[in-house]
């Protein structure tokens, strides 16, 4: 059932993306979205909550870095 | 919480194991590296980055955005009914899973011909050679998914407990990496620039 809940909002979140790329505020809307989408994959799809902290954290701070490297580059 | 789940826990013993979690590490770093390049060089080149990406076919990346999750949900669920030792519907869910994931190769298929049609190669751009060696790498990773998907399949199709659950999660989580690596590449390639 969760795994069901997650998908809709991903596929709500992915539809989000596209309406809002023409925005002002796209590019740190879009990252942002990004970022929710990668980790509730992680955290639910490949069930990484159930794993180790050292995994949890790494994992999210690897997206982290990643997401705010492009946005400092591209802003 | 059952026993495996609990394993988890454990260092050495993320879902899936500790090795397809490198793998996943590496590519993803390996992907992010070549985007944050794209971006870098985009800087001095932005009006071509611009009109380069403007031709790029946004409704079949977001389909294909939508496939890829939806095979990732597939694939999430079928695990849960291997748990389950539920194999009848464990085989179906992954069943929908290489469909799924063959509608994003030939939707991907059908990009590149038109990328082809138009003439807009590997050579014609900046912009260009990083969108085609990025999302064709990551067409590559998909099809090694696929290959992997299908070996499952045909396997738990002939004998129940055929593969054991922890190489199975090994499979879907390599399969989920490419919806990871997906994730990263559709918001750069298309909406960024």
């Amino acid at each position: 059932m969760k795994n069901k809940i997650v998908w809709i909002f991903l596929i709500l979140f992915t539809l989000l993306t596209f309406f809002i790329s023409e925005k002002n505020f796209a590019l740190i809307a879009i990252l942002i979205i990004a970022v929710l989408k990668l980790l509730m994959v992680a955290f639910q799809f490949m069930e990484l909550k159930k794993a180790h902290f050292f995994w949890r954290i790494t994992f999210s701070l690897l997206i982290m870095i990643v997401t705010l490297t492009l946005y400092l580059l591209r802003n | 919480m059952n026993d495996a789940d609990n394993d988890y826990r454990k260092f050495f013993y993320p879902p899936g194991g500790i090795l397809i979690w490198m793998i996943i590490f590496v590519e993803l770093i390996t992907f992010s590296l070549g985007l944050i390049a794209m971006v870098y060089y985009g800087k001095s080149e932005a009006t071509l980055y611009h009109s380069s990406c403007l031709k790029l076919n946004k409704n079949i990346a977001i389909i294909n955005t939508i496939v890829l999750l939806t095979s990732s949900y597939f694939i999430a669920t079928a695990i849960q009914f291997v748990k389950n030792e539920n194999t009848r519907k464990a085989t179906y869910y992954i069943r929908l899973t290489i469909i799924f994931g063959f509608i994003f190769v030939c939707l991907k298929s059908f990009e590149y011909y038109l990328k082809i049609e138009a003439g807009e190669f590997l050579t014609t751009n900046l912009f260009y050679t990083f969108y085609w060696m990025l999302t064709a790498f990551h067409l590559i990773h998909v099809l090694i998914g696929l290959s992997i998907l299908s070996y499952f399949y045909i396997a738990i199709s002939k004998k129940e407990n055929a593969i054991e659950l922890t190489d199975m999660m090994a499979g879907a989580a390599f399969w989920h990496m490419c919806d990871l690596i997906w994730l990263l590449l559709f918001p750069v390639l298309y909406l960024l620039f």
